[in-house]
């Protein structure tokens, strides 16, 4: 048996001052080996990043950290500052999440990746350069004599990440920690990157911890899983059989609670509740208020279970891990929004477009533009989801902001219910807000943290002058009732509340007006997975109830899979692609809309293997200098010579439901639908 | 670059058209001028009027004024009505002096400032820093007449090391003399704002010490003292360098007080003369100069900003 790279036994992490301490990490066991890949699974304060920083010794000050972590045969918990310095780069290298952040901004790519090597000894200066060419090159990074020399800003997004991976193994380290690694990437550059680190470490045969919410990625690319909750591992086995056969109630309900990429599912089944927060965790097992085999029974209140072994490899923390329920999962079918009758449009966009003007020189001349929105088409009709989806930079944010008026349109037209809305004074322009709102993505950047939630979803009526109309105090009342928060609140302020519950006041201010049309730009992107689902829920619900049409701006293809009547694809400022869900779905023809798809990770290892997969190369261009006729066909794997001389225009592909914006629309050959089994594919 | 710079040269035209257009109407709208004080107590309503005709102020305002800004945009800032000299000629004597001042005073601040800011910025809350805080706020609290005062006390009066009144000497003709003169006001000025620069670059060190790019410098298993030194401090300076320009300008015009406690030969006492005697060609020019330096530190402070910063392009 090889021994382990990293050993973790009883790690406890509180934080703050005496008497005040909270929490964080409360009895963490576990081993990882060589060539292994560990996923730790949890959601925000279940204490899987604080676990990753104890393993460096790079927790804070406040922090006081119990139990041994031996990393290469040192324990880390007694080391001296120096030899921890020493270990760190060495024996091993980290990942964070965002690459904007973690690289210093100011200093060039090529001496932070070599700066580590540099200070502990083994590199001289005058070969940093040269050694910084060659650990770019190994990431697949194009130029990298020139690019090493450059800052990072003037690196794309998927590239810094890349940069920082090189960062991370240029010490050859036994041990990769990466924390969220892809979580700030678009979806076709988390594939490049997840290729680029599984290809490195295999070469270098490191051990890697790696620390997601995201259990597509899980189901990508681990080995072995390990699901924390309330500062505990709760379950660890092998990725298969997490997957077919959990054995703890919350690593069931997660995996029941996400919606999936590749089946057109039921209604999602939340966890009721929040995660618990480190300083007020429920007494007994952490999980048991919001489970749903647990909650109430006196066992549970009463007692934290251990940490057991169920199997061989695996281990559950669960009073009746032996004696779970068969899995069943409620089939209901997903209630059709009445969409089927033929209405007139509610919304129709016709040709908009969006260009802000490029300015340079001493008088500050127009020189170019940047076409963000360059020629969508589209409606939605009364009760219906359209999705616009597409990677950062495609315009989908854009077209939401200029259908409510909130940039000016360059061309096209906007009409809303019959009426034209493009251009219109500010009083009339009102007025038809009336009947469209806008939810934010981020809730805790869209709520004034100095007004109560009560002022907060009555501005908008106040604005309107129909408060005391539309019932004043009461209508507020009804309005926190109908996105499930409690009359208690109304008096708190932002602050008090939880992500979840903040974008239930954001939606409940978008409703206040009783509009027909609500805008959600990226409603759950922020939020946690078990709190996405509940989110979800609301808003159908609400659609329902409401008849509501949305029109649903997102990047996450489940999400958007799962609420959606009709979903577009756009790319660099157009519509690649429209149809119906599971036309869409089932059957895309745009081959960026087909590689867009195979990138996204399926939860489900069994088909990770096997599933057909087009990696993309490069990233999306600059919008100010779009490639010429298709934009898409430098990265397109159809691409001929006609593709780089006209623009397609935006059609009916054959005698489907679906429009598109390809010379060469068709099926992938072989295969009907990109998550069914296929050999490996690789776009060149 | 030369395209930024052009462009801000550009903007400067408005803003002394707007500042010269302001004084003028200020000064008009105040009783007084200053043909009483030249010609005399015992002078004759015909004296007076003969005075002020000689100088051209028995006409209407604005053609007081336009004759005054033509003069001007050809380089001709008249002549000092009290001073009987050519304005430009008597601020051109006081400027070196000012700028040296200046100059010793700003690097007297950083001397002081930074190594404050670090010491106290490592350790948020320790004992090393809330002495060094309270430190900062004595220095900006304490008014500079008063510390101006003392160290003549000190050092001139008891210690007889340096002198009471200090003159203007040329730091490439005597740098001794030059720094004897220049110590008591550089440090009444420099201390002062070195209080400010200290608690500016403090905040800005303890915000970029919890950077996530610092994290990534640890994790490389970077020393320390790396760290701080290469990877913080670049990034703190850059808001840091604003302040430090904004104060250096404002020793241009604004050391009034201490270059009067000194008998320091500087614009800003020039000017505070020029507005007791009502010289109004000499106040415009002061502004005009004063204003053309303010703008021009800080147009050299926004170039630096693009060499320390990458991320900035004045294209």
């Amino acid at each position: 048996m090889v021994d382990p790279v990293l050993s973790v036994r009883g790690l406890k992490v509180d934080f703050g001052g005496e008497g005040r301490s909270v929490p964080v990490v409360r009895g963490v066991d576990f081993d990882v080996y060589p060539n292994e890949v560990l996923c730790i699974v949890g959601e925000s304060g279940s204490g899987k990043s604080v676990t990753s920083l104890a393993v460096t010794g790079l927790l804070s000050e406040t922090a006081r950290v119990h139990g041994s972590i031996r990393l290469c045969g040192i324990d880390v918990t007694t080391a001296d500052p120096e030899t921890l310095r020493q270990m760190r780069g060495r024996d091993v290298g980290f990942i964070f999440q965002d690459p904007t952040t973690t690289l210093n901004p100011v200093l060039t790519v090529g001496r932070q990746i070599t700066e580590g090597e540099v200070a502990h000894g083994r590199l001289k200066k005058s070969g940093a350069h040269a050694r910084a060419a060659e650990l770019l090159r190994e990431v697949d990074i194009a130029d990298p004599e020139g690019r090493a020399g450059q800052y990072p800003h003037q690196f794309s997004g998927g590239m810094r990440q890349r940069a920082v991976i090189a960062m991370a193994m240029a010490g050859q380290p036994k041990l990769i920690i990466a924390d969220e690694p892809t979580t700030a990437l678009d979806v076709t550059v988390q594939a490049q990157v997840l290729a680029v680190l599984a290809r490195r470490q295999a070469e270098m045969g490191s051990a890697v911890i790696l620390i997601t919410h995201d259990l597509g990625v899980v189901a990508e690319v681990a080995n072995r899983v390990a699901v924390m909750y309330g500062g505990r591992i709760v379950e660890t086995a092998p990725v298969a059989e997490i997957f077919a056969n959990p054995r703890h109630p919350y690593t069931r309900a997660l995996l029941r609670s996400i919606p999936r990429i590749d089946t057109s599912d039921s209604r999602l089944d939340p966890i009721p509740g929040q995660p618990p927060i480190p300083g007020a965790l429920p007494k007994g097992c952490a999980f048991q208020p919001r489970c749903a085999v647990g909650r109430d029974q006196p066992l549970c209140k009463a007692e934290d279970p251990a940490l057991v072994a169920v199997g061989d490899q695996r281990q559950s923390a669960c009073h009746f891990a032996g004696a779970l329920p068969a899995e069943a999962i409620a089939a209901e079918p997903r209630i059709l929004a009445a969409s089927a009758a033929k209405h007139e449009p509610l919304l129709v966009v016709d040709g908009l477009r969006v260009h802000f003007p490029v300015k340079t020189g001493v008088l500050r001349r127009t020189t170019g533009w940047v076409k963000a929105v360059d020629g969508v088409s589209l409606s939605v009709n009364p009760g219906e989801t359209v999705s616009l989806v597409g990677e950062s930079g495609c315009g989908k944010t854009t077209t939401g902001r200029a259908i409510m008026g909130l940039v000016r349109a360059t061309g096209g037209s906007i009409h809303f219910g019959g009426q034209s809305i493009r251009d219109l004074d500010h009083g009339t322009m009102r007025k038809a807000r009336r009947q469209m709102q806008y939810v934010f993505q981020d809730p805790y950047a869209s709520l004034n943290p100095v007004l109560s939630v009560e002022d907060i979803v009555a501005e908008p009526l106040r604005i309107h002058g129909l408060y005391d109309e539309m019932g004043g105090a009461r209508r507020i009342a009804e309005l926190f009732d109908m996105v499930g928060l409690s009359r208690t609140m109304l008096g708190r302020y932002p602050s008090e509340f939880s992500g979840g519950q903040k974008q239930r006041i954001g939606i409940a201010r978008a409703l206040a007006l009783q509009p027909k049309l609500l805008i959600l730009d990226e409603p759950v992107a922020a939020l946690d997975v078990s709190i996405q689902a509940q989110v979800i829920n609301l808003l159908q619900d609400l659609q329902r109830e409401l008849g509501l049409a949305y029109l649903f701006i997102a990047h996450n293809l489940s999400v958007v899979r799962h609420v959606s009547d009709r979903v577009a694809v756009m790319y660099l400022g157009r519509i690649v692609e429209e149809s119906s869900r599971d036309g869409l779905y089932e059957l895309p023809v745009h081959p960026y809309t087909q590689s867009l798809l195979s990138a996204a990770p399926v939860p489900d290892p069994a088909v990770r293997d096997t599933r057909r997969r087009i990696v993309l190369e490069g990233e999306i261009p600059n919008p100010a200098s779009p490639p010429s006729g298709c934009t898409f066909h430098p990265r397109c794997f159809r691409a001929t010579e006609i593709c780089s001389a006209n623009a397609p225009s935006f059609d009916r592909y054959l005698d489907f439901a679906t429009r598109t914006a390809c010379h060469h629309a068709g099926p992938l050959e072989g295969r009907r639908n990109v998550f069914a089994s296929g050999a490996m594919e690789i776009a060149s | 670059m030369i395209g930024f710079v052009l462009r801000r040269l550009l903007q400067l035209v408005p803003v002394l058209l707007l500042a010269s257009t302001a004084i003028w109407a200020m000064i008009y709208a105040v009783p007084g001028g200053p043909i009483g004080a030249i010609a005399g107590d015992n002078a004759s309503p015909e004296q007076i009027a003969a005075a002020t005709a000689q100088f051209g102020l028995d006409r209407p305002v604005l053609v007081q004024y336009a004759d005054w800004l033509w003069n001007a945009i050809r380089g001709d800032f008249g002549m000092s009505i009290r001073g009987r000299a050519p304005v430009l000629e008597l601020i051109g004597q006081r400027l070196p002096a000012t700028l040296q001042l200046a100059v010793a005073a700003t690097i007297v601040s950083l001397v002081i400032g930074i190594p404050v800011a670090i010491a106290s910025a490592l350790r948020p809350g320790s004992w090393l820093d809330r002495i060094l805080s309270g430190w900062s706020a004595m220095a900006l609290g304490v008014p500079t007449f008063w510390l101006g005062i003392l160290l003549i006390l000190v050092f001139a009066v008891e210690l007889r090391w340096l002198p009471s009144a200090s003159a203007y000497v040329p730091i490439w003709k005597d740098p001794l003399g030059a720094i004897r003169n220049l110590a008591l006001p550089a440090l009444t000025l420099g201390i002062y704002v070195s209080g400010i620069l200290a608690r500016f670059l403090r905040a800005s060190l303890v915000s970029e010490l919890r950077a996530d790019y610092v994290r990534t410098a640890r994790s490389k298993g970077l020393p320390e003292r790396q760290i701080v030194g290469v990877h913080i401090l670049r990034n703190a300076l850059l808001p840091f360098i604003t302040i430090v320009g904004l104060m250096m300008a404002n020793f241009i015009g604004g050391a009034v007080v201490t270059e009067a406690v000194f008998t320091y030969p500087g614009i800003g006492r020039l000017l505070i003369q020029a507005i007791s005697t009502r010289d109004y060609p000499l106040i415009q020019g002061c502004i005009v100069v004063i204003l053309v330096l303010y703008i021009a530190i800080n147009m050299a402070v926004d170039v630096l900003y693009a060499y320390i910063d990458p991320r900035i392009d004045y294209r």
